[in-house]
């Protein structure tokens, strides 16, 4: 028993090791780095600092939620709650962030804790019934959508505190306090994923749950943690976004889900699970923000914008199976 | 939402069937309504205020929300031929796609009643405001403020909705007016705030100061638009403009962050709807054409609008 274990632990670390140092990473930032030099070349107004701030700011929500899905392919799963639960952590958080009413951690903590809970119910019924992710999500996607409605009455939730707002919207150090919340959750969630055991578990139950489960693993906790990750980022980025536009929208994120899913794939998350790193996400997140903003730069129509990302989306999947083969 | 909608519709036409073929015999009226979005603040005001005219007027109401899919929508409509309503209130996802919608009512002899926003297909009767105008109004109010010279950028709703197409078509008109005034760029916000915001500090990065003002065709897109301005430190060099006057709008023209909103009633939509539908269900004449007239809201008179 022991011997198993010792040993799907060390096939997942050479899994993530292969990951990393693979052609799919790589891949995605050579061409995160082409992109870029395009750019620079075609339009001046790219490569300025105030310019790179922006993006990063921009990039920021959708990149929190792709952390949290990261986690989630890997164990094998998916998480189509993500965008309603931007807008339902939202929604309550701005109903306790009005001016004058409750200190900032009320609205924060609310919010995560619906965002873990929803996470949280997700993982639940994934585990206890024998219904696909897929399924689970879809349901818990449209159920959040209808919350967020509820809760706000159908109607945006406005007037909220500058310090609530200042999440969203403020600086430290001339640096978008969006862009600090990015770096601090990114290096979080490497550090879970690389130097914990639960970061490992993870990959193990994503390459092969049988043996994972067979090696003593319990494959229920770290599908119920993954889970409720993915709903405490998506509570932080419904946060961000609420306080960025300072209103809570119950509209808000939807599509989000597919963002996120697409920044996973495109860092070469596969989406057969065991292997993904924070830093692909993190090239796939930076380079659909980068794009985007490029685009609008040269003043092209958005259309054109969404044909791109899908070539690179399908382009990124290609890589990581011809990488798998050879 | 897109799974489970159409099944619980037919159980609660089902459901509903007997009752209403009763209250359609009985003395009040039923009014079957399909509603664009009930997720945009605009339309949940629009229908709130019918659902209040009409249990003054004792008509009942069965309001169902099309979640902006034409196809739901005439769904919605064929649901309620079925159910025999005494007419139909719909406030069309589309131009052409919702069009079918009407001809069926029509085809059934069940008056049809367009609010807010128009089909190919002509209706029994309209009720709603001119989307030309207010475009043509907010770019109007822009050209007055540069006095008829600087830099414009357009921020579009969806791209093909009947909104977003009479607004560009009345801003344009305004803008071939003044030749000074030119069109740096343009693009479409989706009616979005985030997106509209993203849009906008774009655009400060490519255009910076050559920016004069800001046309966004909803106030949620202006908003954001503000919103990237003020991050930027510009919005007192740029005049924004933009339609619906919602109160989040309304609060930001007062604050003197928006310069001005255009405001389209919509407690006038929603009670003119209710009573234009009952004179038709009751044989009283009635105007086909109900066109409430937008207003400009600046600093000077946000008062009136505020409630």
């Amino acid at each position: 028993m022991k011997e198993t274990f010792a040993s799907t632990i060390t096939q997942a670390k050479n899994t993530y090791q292969t990951r990393v140092h693979s052609l799919g990473v790589f891949g995605i930032l050579l061409a995160f780095v082409v992109i870029c030099a395009a750019l620079a070349l075609t339009t001046p107004r790219f490569l300025t600092v105030s310019n790179l701030t922006i993006i990063l700011t921009q990039v920021s929500i959708n990149a929190l939620l792709a952390f949290g899905v990261t986690f989630v392919i890997i164990t094998g799963g998916i998480d189509l709650s993500l965008g309603s639960m931007v807008a339902v952590t939202g929604v309550s958080a701005a109903l306790f962030a009005h001016p004058d009413t409750y200190p900032l951690m009320v609205p924060l903590g609310i919010a995560l804790a619906a965002g873990v809970a929803m996470g949280g119910f997700n993982g639940l019924v994934i585990t206890k019934s024998k219904v696909p992710p897929f399924i689970v999500t879809l349901g818990t996607m449209t159920i959040g959508r209808g919350l967020a409605l509820i809760l706000s009455k159908g109607r945006p939730i406005s007037n909220l505190s500058d310090a609530f707002n200042f999440m969203g919207g403020g600086q430290v150090f001339g640096i978008p306090f969006p862009i600090v919340i990015l770096v601090v959750i990114f290096a979080l969630c490497s550090i879970l994923l690389r130097k914990t055991i639960w970061g490992r578990y993870m990959y193990a139950v994503g390459g092969n749950e049988q043996a994972a489960r067979a090696s003593g693993i319990s494959v229920a906790k770290v599908k119920m943690l993954v889970y409720a990750l993915s709903g405490a980022l998506a509570a932080l980025a419904g946060i961000v976004l609420t306080s960025r536009i300072t209103t809570g929208q119950p509209n808000a994120g939807q599509g989000f889900e597919l963002d996120a899913i697409a920044a996973a794939i495109i860092g070469g998350t596969s989406t057969s699970g065991g292997s993904g790193t924070m830093t692909g996400t993190l090239i796939g997140a930076l380079l659909i923000g980068v794009i985007s903003n490029g685009l609008d730069l040269l003043n092209v129509t958005s259309y054109y914008q969404e044909v791109v990302m899908g070539v690179i989306i399908i382009g990124a999947v290609v890589l990581d199976g011809l990488n798998r083969k050879g | 939402m897109k799974f489970f909608l159409p099944a619980f519709i037919l159980v609660a036409a089902l459901i509903s069937c007997n009752p209403s073929n009763d209250n359609a015999k009985g003395d009040k009226p039923l009014i079957g309504v399909s509603m664009l979005s009930m997720q945009n603040e605009f339309i949940v005001s629009v229908s709130d205020e019918m659902e209040k005219k009409a249990e003054a007027a004792g008509a009942e109401l069965i309001v169902v929300d099309a979640e902006r899919s034409a196809l739901k929508q005439i769904e919605q409509v064929e649901s309620f031929i079925a159910q025999g309503v005494d007419a139909i209130i719909m406030n069309p996802c589309e131009v052409e796609a919702s069009s079918p919608a009407v001809t069926k009512a029509l085809a059934a002899g069940i008056p049809i009643i367009n609010v807010n926003s128009a089909t190919a297909t002509k209706p029994t009767a309209f009720v709603g405001s001119d989307d030309v105008e207010s475009g043509r109004i907010a770019m109007e109010y822009i050209a007055k403020r540069l006095d008829g010279k600087g830099n414009v950028i357009m921020i579009h709703g969806y791209m093909g909705q009947a909104a977003q197409i009479q607004r560009e078509q009345g801003a344009r008109e305004v803008l071939k007016k003044y030749p000074g005034l030119k069109l740096l760029a343009h693009q479409t916000g989706e009616w979005d705030r985030a997106k509209s915001m993203s849009l906008m500090e774009n655009w400060i990065q490519s255009y910076g100061n050559k920016i004069n003002a800001v046309f966004a065709q909803n106030d949620e897109m202006g908003m954001g638009a503000v919103k990237a301005l003020e991050a930027a430190g510009m919005k007192s060099k740029v005049v924004v403009v933009s339609i619906d006057a919602i109160p989040d709008a309304l609060q930001a023209v007062k604050k003197g962050t928006l310069d001005a909103t255009v405001f389209q009633n919509a407690a006038q939509q929603g009670s003119q709807a209710i009573e234009t539908t009952l004179k038709i269900v009751n044989k009283q004449p009635y105007k086909k054409e109900v066109l409430i007239p937008f207003q400009l809201v600046t600093m000077e008179n946000v008062a009136e609008f505020k409630k």
